[in-house]
């Protein structure tokens, strides 16, 4: 029988609030151990959360970026259960009344079709204490962490929509785009700002039906997630075709060996509505104004991009990805420099030169003015494009005069045909060999010679002029 | 005799500060928050807690100029009177005012066994940021005293919006007048007649030559229908031992309180020390809440709704007369003799429907009666009309003081 996954996503992000959800405290959880504590978040008795605004703003953008209908009122229950890393016995979270509902994002499927992908709701909730086993020493001990207690989280709910791991793959892309676009999250896998539950289940291909589901935990990147699932519709495809019934539990992903493992679930219960946290009641124009700061999202800048600057829809994608590439972009495009240029400048060399360094543009002395002189310089011929790479990385870190850069470190593009045509001669007169191979009809070896005077030149030959001259000579 | 307190202010002659209360002597539970004392709500599981900062109520009071002479025992985490010294510690005149949490009646169903005026306040406006509270819902810090223009300068200082306790809701935010309003248009009373069924012919009478104070206010009483009092305590059952199983999480025993010396490894650590710390009667309440919570939620769910039509069908009713009246207590149920939990809600049955509707309530003594042989009035008025329920409360003892 051909069976069809059916993929639902439960994914928590940290908003990047300065406060706790319910105090004060500096929302910085790898601080030292329990700097960032009081007697709030230590959930000590007598003492009342109360909801930051800030976070509520910032939750309010992220659902907005997903296209969430805002819920008028939305109410915290205490969501109960017992482990230690929660040591008052509930979290607090929204289970009866979440902050929205209804969502979308749209992805491309693996067919290349555009997929619209359903949110069925987005709620507020804190984070609990982070557990810490010392098991080296005689006596193993468990500390606890409160840093992170009371971090603030929303949860993102999918509706079965995915099918396949790259559907899954993608959403989670599309949703951490969106949601950096909106600067309210990092939405990092691997940092632990974004964690990933997956709830898998199987069906026979064209039943409606919503089989027992199984639950994957422990994806710390991306690729991590698109691998479990495909282990896990493996792995439930091998159960059913030996007549073995799925059993709804939890596995644990182990990104050494690839595989899911079965791990004991917390023991969790229901949700009481806490009649000691305030309602959240919005009204229309508070929702306007922070509507109002909702920028324009990827997948829509993607479109204008590619009407306005006539980008492919690979470039388009690639330069808008980013908010603040995507702007640093049209910056640089306002320059009157070629957009297409541009894009792939950008995609291509700026991008994994940041990456490599970690770093945002914000985070360099780039400017768009200077990217553009350097791009200009490319145009005109005075540098040419392996020399202009060079540059752009003393770019990130340095204010000097692009002239003087340039000059001291001797970019500049030799294209004086004197000085090339003795560089010909040189590279001609070394391989009499080649020459001579390429005369009796092998046009490949003019590649060769071409790399040969660049590799003289320093790279600093003008890689058309050289062309053309050593086609001439070889003639 | 055993000390009626846990903590003794050592300072309890300093004056205190000048102000409207200035000089009143008040006693706490030791649920209530004062900074550096103990308070461990009467548990094992907080056993030896100290309060880290004073209760919102506590800090105005002090800067009104009362001054807090100790904290009394009292049943654990407030549910019910059992063990409870508070009224002992006003009634022997060492204190003018005591604060008893007053969840299921327990302000004043104590102290209508000592003749005292009690006053459970519209839900929500007292700060309750500090008080280490069981039942968020229903819980509210009652007022006791012998007179009730006491309990309204009292409350004018304590109500009020408070910025450390974000449930208070919207309408309570203006707070209390302490001038009680005269009495204008005569006021009327409804009697429910559902809430009298358990009455025997003693108590009945009893509660029928009550109402002849009433009468000699010039109020008019009639007869008014509602749902039989056993759906509101029902409701108050279920609803609260939910509220104080996940409430009572909180106190773990483990971070501070009793915390148990046995077990393989700290999730039977935790199970031990909660085992341990709780008592005999606190913890089949929270079993009872575990129940519904894990086994039986849509039980809570419509208990949830029940107790909404019946807040809706009391504030219906309280658009037709100005206040309910009914008996405070049985005297032969006695709380501080309860045991079980039927024991302890058969004590309460009476007052416990405001506290399920959130309406204010006086509990007013009958002075002609020796202490412990009055069932005590209780008077629900509609939602923020506390202030006119203390004048008639005034009144009424006025009357009684000339000799009716």
């Amino acid at each position: 029988m051909k069976y069809e996954a059916v993929i639902g996503l439960e994914i928590h992000v940290q908003l990047n609030a300065a406060t706790k959800l319910f105090c004060d405290c500096p929302n910085r959880p790898g601080d030292e151990p329990n700097r960032n504590i009081c007697p709030v978040c230590l959930w000590l008795p007598g003492v009342f959360p109360q909801l930051s605004r800030e976070a509520l703003e910032k939750g309010v953008l992220a659902c907005l970026a997903l296209n969430c209908v805002i819920q008028p009122e939305s109410a915290f229950d205490q969501k109960v259960y017992y482990y230690p890393d929660l040591p008052k016995g509930y979290q607090l979270s929204q289970h009866h009344k979440p902050l929205a509902r209804n969502g979308w994002v749209d992805i491309v499927a693996a067919d290349g079709q555009v997929k619209r992908l359903r949110i069925h709701h987005v709620h507020l909730e804190e984070d609990v204490a982070k557990l810490l086993h010392e098991t080296e020493g005689r006596t193993p001990i468990s500390l606890v962490d409160f840093n992170r207690a009371g971090t603030p989280l929303i949860e993102i709910v999918s509706e079965p929509d995915m099918r396949d791991p790259h559907d899954a793959m993608e959403y989670i892309k599309a949703l951490r785009d969106q949601l950096r676009y909106t600067g309210s999250a990092e939405c990092s896998l691997e940092q632990g700002t974004l964690r990933v539950d997956a709830n898998v289940s199987l069906r026979p291909l064209g039943s409606k039906a919503l089989n027992t589901k199984v639950e994957i935990k422990n994806m710390n990147a991306i690729r991590n997630v698109g691998d479990a699932i495909a282990y896990e519709i493996t792995r439930q495809t091998e159960c059913l075709e030996k007549g073995e019934p799925i059993v709804m539990h939890t596995r644990l992903w182990d990104p050494e060996k690839k595989v899911t493992t079965p791990m004991r679930a917390k023991f969790e219960g229901p949700c009481v509505p806490d009649p000691s946290v305030a309602r959240i009641v919005i009204d229309d124009a508070w929702l306007e104004a922070v509507r109002q700061r909702l920028p324009e999202m990827p997948a829509h800048k993607a479109a204008r991009f590619m009407d306005a600057y006539a980008l492919t829809a690979e470039e388009a994608a690639a330069v808008s990805a980013e908010r603040d590439l995507s702007e640093f972009f049209e910056a640089v495009v306002a320059h009157a420099l070629p957009p297409r240029k541009v894009a792939g400048w950008i995609a291509g060399q700026l991008f994994s030169a940041l990456k490599e360094r970690n770093r945002s543009v914000g985070e360099t002395r780039l400017t768009a003015a200077r990217f553009a002189e350097l791009l200009n310089l490319v145009e005109r011929e005075v540098i040419n494009t392996q020399a202009a790479r060079e540059v752009l990385i003393r770019l990130l870190d340095s204010d000097a005069p692009l002239e003087e850069i340039v000059e001291k470190g001797g970019f500049r593009q030799i294209s004086d045909t004197t000085d090339l045509e003795a560089l010909v001669q040189r590279v001609l007169a070394d391989h009499p060999a080649d020459v001579q191979d390429f005369r009796n009809g092998n046009p490949k070896v003019l590649g060769f010679l071409m790399g040969q005077a660049m590799k003289t030149s320093q790279g600093k030959a003008n890689p058309k002029l050289l062309k053309e001259m050593l086609a001439k000579r070889l003639g | 005799m055993p000390d009626l307190f846990t903590y003794r202010n050592s300072l309890p002659e300093q004056p205190g500060a000048d102000g409207p209360l200035s000089g009143m002597r008040v006693a706490v539970q030791p649920n209530l928050s004062v900074n550096g004392w103990p308070c461990n709500a009467g548990s094992h599981a907080l056993a030896g807690y100290t309060a880290l900062a004073d209760a919102t109520t506590v800090a105005r009071l002090t800067r009104s100029g009362a001054v807090l002479i100790g904290s009394s025992h009292m049943a654990e985490l407030g549910f019910g009177l059992a063990d409870d010294t508070i009224i002992q510690i006003i009634a022997d005149g060492r204190a003018e005012l005591a604060l008893i949490t007053d969840t299921m009646g327990e302000a004043r169903v104590a102290a209508s066994g000592a003749g005292l005026f009690g006053f459970k306040p519209s839900y929500g406006l007292i700060s309750r940021c500090g008080l280490m509270g069981l039942v968020p819902s229903m819980e509210c810090i009652g007022l006791v005293a012998a007179d009730p223009a006491r309990i309204g300068r009292a409350l004018a200082v304590m109500a009020g919006s408070d910025p450390d306790d974000p449930s208070m809701p919207d309408d309570c935010a203006a707070g209390f007048s302490a001038d009680l309003p005269p009495i204008t248009a005569q006021p009327t009373a409804g009697i429910v007649a559902e809430w009298l069924e358990g009455l025997n012919a003693a108590e009945r009478s009893a509660f029928e030559s009550s109402l002849a104070r009433l009468d000699a206010m010039g109020i008019a009483t009639r007869q008014v229908n509602l749902a039989p009092s056993g759906l509101f305590r029902d409701a108050h059952q279920v609803i609260a031992a939910v509220e104080a199983s996940s409430s009572a999480g909180k106190y773990d025993g483990v971070r501070y309180g009793h915390r148990s010396a046995s077990g393989k490894n700290w999730n039977e650590m935790y199970l031990n020390t909660r085992a341990e710390s709780f008592g005999p009667l606190i913890k089949p309440f929270l079993f009872q809440g575990a129940y519904f919570q894990f086994e039986n939620y849509s039980a809570f769910e419509n208990a949830c709704r029940i107790r909404g039509r019946l807040m809706r069908a009391v504030t219906d009713l309280l658009a037709q007369v100005d206040m309910l009246v009914l008996p405070t207590r049985r005297p032969a149920h006695d709380p501080g003799r309860a045991t079980t939990i039927e024991e302890t809600y058969d004590a309460f049955g009476l007052a416990l429907p405001a506290n399920l509707t959130g309406h204010p309530v006086l509990q007013v003594p009958d002075p002609t009666l020796a202490a412990g042989t009055d069932l005590g009035l209780q008077l629900i008025g509609r939602r923020l009309d506390d202030a006119r329920l203390l004048s008639i409360g005034r009144q009424m003892s006025s009357i009684a003081g000339e000799g009716c």
